[in-house]
This record gives C-alpha cells, sequence and structure tokens, in this order.
C-alpha cells in the first residue's frame, strides 16, 4: 500500500482542518488561495479594491490589536519588571520574577501538575476522540441522535460541568462512591479529590476529558469520511482484517486530524482551570499551572509572578505544539 | 457467529458512549428534582421517587429554603444572556465583514493581518488574562457590560472570521461576478447576495461563538464579577463556595445549562458544520 503523499487541498473538511492549523508552520496556505485568478478576472470593484476593504477589515485590526496582540506584547515584556500596583512605579527586574517562581514550592508543585493534566489528558482525548469516530465512521439507524447526545457535554460550561461532577465525586453521598461499593470494589466511601495528587488530578482531568472528547470525536469523524471507500475495498482484497486495515490504512490517512486533535488537548490541558477552581480550588494536590498563575495574581497581587508564570506558560504551549506536529503531521492527499 | 459478536460488542459501545454522555447531566437534573434528605441516601437512589420543583423555588426565592446563600440568579440568567448575545452580534458583525473582504477583496498588508488575527487563535489563556484585566481597569471598564462583550468578541473573532473565511471560498464567485456585470456595486453584492446565500454558514459561527460565550468562567471572573454584571458561571461558582443546599446547587447547575442544552438538542447538524469548519474551542 503506498503512502499518499503531496499537498494538503481545501476541499476535503480534514484537509481543510489540517491547513487551519498548519497554515502558520507550513506557509503552503495562502488567503484568498484559489480565488486570486476570478477576483482578477471580475470587472467590478471587487477586484479593485479601494476605500472599501480597508473600511471591512478596520474594527477587526482595532479589536485584536487592542485586545489580543498588544496585551501578548505587555505579558512579554512585563514578565521582566517588578510589578506591586500598590507601589508604583515598576521597575526593570531582569530575571528576577522567574528566579522568585521557582523558589516557591507552591509554583514547583504546579508545574508537576499540569505535566500530569496534560498526560492524562491528551492521552484520555486523543483514545477516546479516535474510538469514538471509529465506532460512529458509517452510517446507520439513530446515528443523527447518537452525535447529538455526544456534543451535549462539549456545548455546556466547563464550571458547571466541574459543579455537577462534585457531586457525583462526593465523599459522604456521591454516585461515584455509592456505584463502587455497589459492586463491591470499594468497602467503604473514599475521599477521592484532595487526598491523592495523581488520583485527584486524573479525576478532575475525567471532567475535562468529558468535555473535550466530543470535539476531537467530531474532528476525527470528519477527517475519517473523507477517507475514499475504494481504499478499504483494496485494503479487503488484499486479505487486511478490519483491525489491520485501521491500523495500517486508517490511522495513517487521519494523521492531520489527529494532529489537531492532540494539539487541541494539549492547550486544554494546560490552560485547565474552571473545573480546577470549583473541584479543588487552591489546595495543593490538584492546583494546576492557571490555577496557580490566577491566585497568584488576583488574590496575592503578585503580578510580576503572574505575568513570569504566564510567559513561560505561553511559551511552553507553542513549544509543545510544534513538537506534537512534528511528530504526527503527515500531509495527505486522496487524488 | 463472530459478526454477531462484533454487533453486540458495537452496540455495548455505544449504549457506554450514550450513558456517559448523558448520566452526569441526568445525575444533576435528578439532584435538582430531589428533597436534599432523599438526595442524600445511601445508597443512592437511581431514580426521584418523589420529584419536587422545592430547590428551583428556593433558587428563584420564592420558597422556604431560600436564603442569603443563592439569589441573584434572575439577574445572573440577564447578564448572562446580555454578555453573550451582545459579543455574538458584535463578533459576527465584524467576522462577516472581514472574511470577506480576505476571501474576495485585494487590499495592501492582507496577508500580514490575516495571519496575525487567526494566530491569535493559538494563544492560550496565559498570554492576555493580566494584561487585559490592568487594559480594562485603566479605561473603567471593569464590571461593565460593554467591557466583558469587547473581551469576549477579542476572543471570539479569529475563530469566527476563520469559518466565515472558509464559507465565502466555498461559495461560486460566478453568481457574484453576474451581479457586477449588471452594474451592482460590491456594497450590494455582499448584502443582497453573499450574505443570504453565506447565511446557513453565519447560523453555524452564531451558535458556535454563542456556545463558547455561554462558558466563559474565567475571564467573567476577573472582568465582571459584580453582582450586577456577573454571568450565570460566575454565580454558580459562587453559590458553590457557600452553604447552599447542594439540591439547589444542582438546581442552579440545571439553569446554567439549559440553554446551551436546548441549543444542542434543536440545533445540533449546526454545531458539527461550525466544529468542522473552525475544528477548534
Amino acid at each position: 500500500m503506498r503512502e499518499p503523499a503531496g499537498a494538503a487541498g481545501t476541499k476535503e473538511p480534514a484537509a481543510l482542518l489540517a491547513a487551519r492549523s498548519t497554515h502558520r508552520f507550513s506557509g503552503s496556505f495562502r488567503p484568498g488561495h484559489g480565488t486570486r485568478r476570478t477576483t482578477r478576472r471580475t470587472a467590478g470593484p471587487a477586484g479593485r479594491g479601494g476605500p472599501l476593504p480597508y473600511a471591512m477589515i478596520a474594527p477587526l485590526v482595532v479589536f485584536i490589536g487592542v485586545l489580543a496582540l498588544y496585551p501578548t506584547v505587555l505579558t512579554i515584556i512585563e514578565a521582566f519588571f517588578h510589578i506591586d500596583p500598590l507601589t508604583p512605579p515598576d521597575h526593570f527586574a531582569g530575571f528576577g520574577n522567574f528566579s522568585a517562581l521557582f523558589a516557591d514550592a507552591q509554583v514547583r508543585q504546579s508545574i508537576e501538575n499540569s505535566a500530569w493534566y496534560i498526560v492524562f489528558g491528551v492521552v484520555l482525548i486523543v483514545v477516546l476522540g479516535t474510538a469514538i469516530g471509529l465506532l460512529l465512521r458509517r452510517p446507520f439507524r439513530g446515528r443523527g441522535i447518537i452525535l447529538a447526545i455526544l456534543i451535549l457535554p462539549w456545548a455546556l460550561p466547563g464550571v458547571v460541568e466541574g459543579v455537577i461532577w462534585s457531586w457525583i465525586y462526593n465523599p459522604t453521598f456521591g454516585v461515584l462512591n455509592s456505584f463502587l461499593k455497589s459492586l463491591r470494589l470499594i468497602g467503604q466511601y473514599q475521599l477521592f479529590i484532595g487526598s491523592h495528587q495523581i488520583e485527584t488530578i486524573f479525576l478532575i482531568t475525567l471532567v475535562q476529558v468529558w468535555q473535550i472528547t466530543p470535539l476531537a470525536a467530531i474532528i476525527v469523524l470528519a477527517a475519517l469520511q473523507s477517507i475514499p471507500n475504494d481504499l478499504y475495498e483494496a485494503a479487503s482484497v488484499d486479505g487486511a482484517s478490519g483491525g489491520r486495515a485501521t491500523w495500517t490504512i486508517t490511522l495513517p490517512l487521519i494523521r492531520p486530524a489527529l494532529a489537531i486533535v492532540s494539539v487541541e488537548a494539549l492547550i486544554m490541558s494546560l490552560n485547565i482551570f474552571d473545573q480546577v477552581y470549583v473541584l479543588n480550588a487552591n489546595a495543593g494536590t490538584g492546583a494546576s499551572l492557571m490555577s496557580t498563575t490566577y491566585f497568584l495574581t488576583f488574590q496575592d497581587l503578585n503580578f510580576g509572578a503572574g505575568y513570569a508564570l504566564s510567559l513561560m506558560a505561553t511559551v511552553c504551549t507553542v513549544i509543545i505544539s510544534l513538537v506534537i506536529y512534528r511528530i504526527i503531521y503527515r500531509k495527505v492527499e486522496f487524488s | 457467529m463472530r459478526r454477531r459478536l462484533r454487533r453486540l460488542i458495537r452496540l455495548v459501545a455505544l449504549g457506554a458512549l450514550v450513558v456517559w454522555s448523558l448520566f452526569p447531566v441526568y445525575w444533576a437534573l435528578k439532584t435538582s428534582l430531589s428533597t436534599n434528605a432523599a438526595a442524600q441516601q445511601n445508597p443512592v437512589q437511581y431514580f426521584p421517587a418523589h420529584p419536587t420543583g422545592v430547590s428551583y423555588q428556593a433558587l428563584f426565592g420564592a420558597g422556604p429554603e431560600s436564603a442569603d446563600a443563592v439569589g441573584g440568579i434572575g439577574q445572573a440568567l440577564v447578564n448572562s444572556v446580555i454578555e453573550v448575545t451582545g459579543a455574538t452580534v458584535l463578533t459576527l458583525v465584524i467576522a462577516v465583514a472581514a472574511a470577506y473582504a480576505f476571501a474576495r477583496l485585494r487590499f495592501r498588508l492582507k496577508g500580514v493581518i490575516f495571519y496575525a488575527t487567526i494566530a491569535t487563535l493559538t494563544l492560550p489563556v496565559y498570554a492576555t488574562l493580566i494584561p487585559l484585566y490592568r487594559i480594562m481597569s485603566d479605561f473603567g471598564l471593569v464590571n461593565t457590560y460593554i467591557g466583558i462583550i469587547f473581551v469576549y468578541t477579542s476572543g471570539f473573532l479569529p475563530l469566527a472570521l476563520w469559518i466565515m473565511y472558509n464559507v465565502f471560498l466555498a461559495l461560486p464567485s460566478s453568481i457574484e461576478e453576474a451581479a457586477h456585470i449588471d452594474g451592482a456595486s460590491t456594497l450590494q453584492t455582499f448584502g443582497r447576495i453573499v450574505i443570504p446565500t453565506a447565511s446557513p454558514g453565519i447560523a453555524a459561527t452564531a451558535i458556535v461563538t454563542f456556545l463558547f460565550g455561554w462558558g466563559q468562567f474565567l475571564f467573567p471572573l476577573v472582568l465582571s464579577s459584580s453582582n450586577s454584571t456577573e454571568p450565570l458561571t460566575v454565580l454558580l461558582a459562587a453559590i458553590d463556595s457557600r452553604n447552599a443546599p447542594f439540591t439547589v446547587i444542582n438546581a442552579a447547575a440545571i439553569v446554567a445549562i439549559a440553554i446551551p442544552a436546548i441549543i444542542v438538542f434543536f440545533l445540533n447538524r449546526w454545531i458539527i458544520t461550525g466544529i468542522t469548519a473552525g475544528s477548534v474551542k
């Protein structure tokens, strides 16, 4: 079986997704790509430009410039300043904020915790999302209803999900305790959240997995449905069994989607906050990088430390995303 | 035989998927309809024996269990609707106009501006949270509707732009060319032909944007946590940390998810279209 290779097109959903998430890195995707020729041919003002296009993009430029790009630049600069809202002005601190961070046991704990959030989150979301995508690949009666049920957790606010699950995990009358005890898996009711670090992180991750897996499944499903059927037919003629065809044909073909899903899962896991805030608040057992950043900044009013931690998390996100892309992403084309 | 086994495994997997997706929501609903005593029984009852609405009465300030611990949910519901609807409308207006310009018109710095906007999709929350708080407080926009609507809009724009850009690219440009030849201006073509043709894509973008907005927690927690502007998510976390009866907290959770749940129930096809075109949350 030849491994398909080539440039990503933009007509299939999977390729569309791939283009979205790779354009920054591959440079193969240009705005207006594919329409340039037609616009040139156009006789009307559409092809010529004039002041209208500038008016149409002006609000976008203002919003993105003032409320997204400028704040990002501020984070980069301010991470190197000592900032105390009570005693201005701010003064240059070099790497002072960063060394103070690493001296803080709470911060070191949250870095370790976030590493666990990422491991659990990425593995569970990618594996479950792919499994659900494969399960729903072929049309069957009732698939529409299953899809609607599937996306429900994705559409609900993370903080509400945290609250709902906190009662499921409740140590004195939670349904998880009752269920496990009725199966005789535990002898007596347990304190699930807050007693053991790994257990706490795993159970909080599970709440986010519940929310994000539907997104992963939908992306994988869209990629699966863009694989031509004759590839499967060729595989079954060659005698490949269902499981082997999945490993050797299907999964390599949806690598762009798997890369997107992995990066999504990574970013969500690195940003995990709502569920941690509700289920674990500021306790060290489950504190994530984001929750520590929040409490450092807005409760302790240590803005310099908050900026430094934010910058580190941002740089980590970008680097790990790039690494995941390098490993997983392969361009795929069906001719 | 083997075929039957496979079918059975499939059915079990589908059943597990349905239970996994629905059970937590069902459980919150069941708890909210129970009395405190019934909800604390050991072992748990999986179905409510005597459903009751007292928690909802308490939540909206009408029942005997109503106390200072709860309250304000009506205001928070109004806040959520105003903030999320405002941000959705503003995002759509800006994104649709800009996406059309990027997809069809020619102007200077087009590529740079497009990439700079889409690149902000990959920024984690960390990159902007603290400076946004400082900018908003400098302009006196903390705890105002307009402040949170602006921040939401800046956050939702890149995805909305990306989805709408792909929607416009997928439209055949021949109709627009025909309109031009008939003497229509770009603006007339855009308003009378392009927008109606692209309306399914616009609807999908609007629904996905609205759901994002409804789920926001960290930004409003920092920027909009006064009683007069806090959305449902912030109020729910506050109620949760106070000593409210847990059946009432579950009722508040159900109120907070009612609107997105209704959207999923009726408009799930649009959501899937939106996710597939945008592939990001």
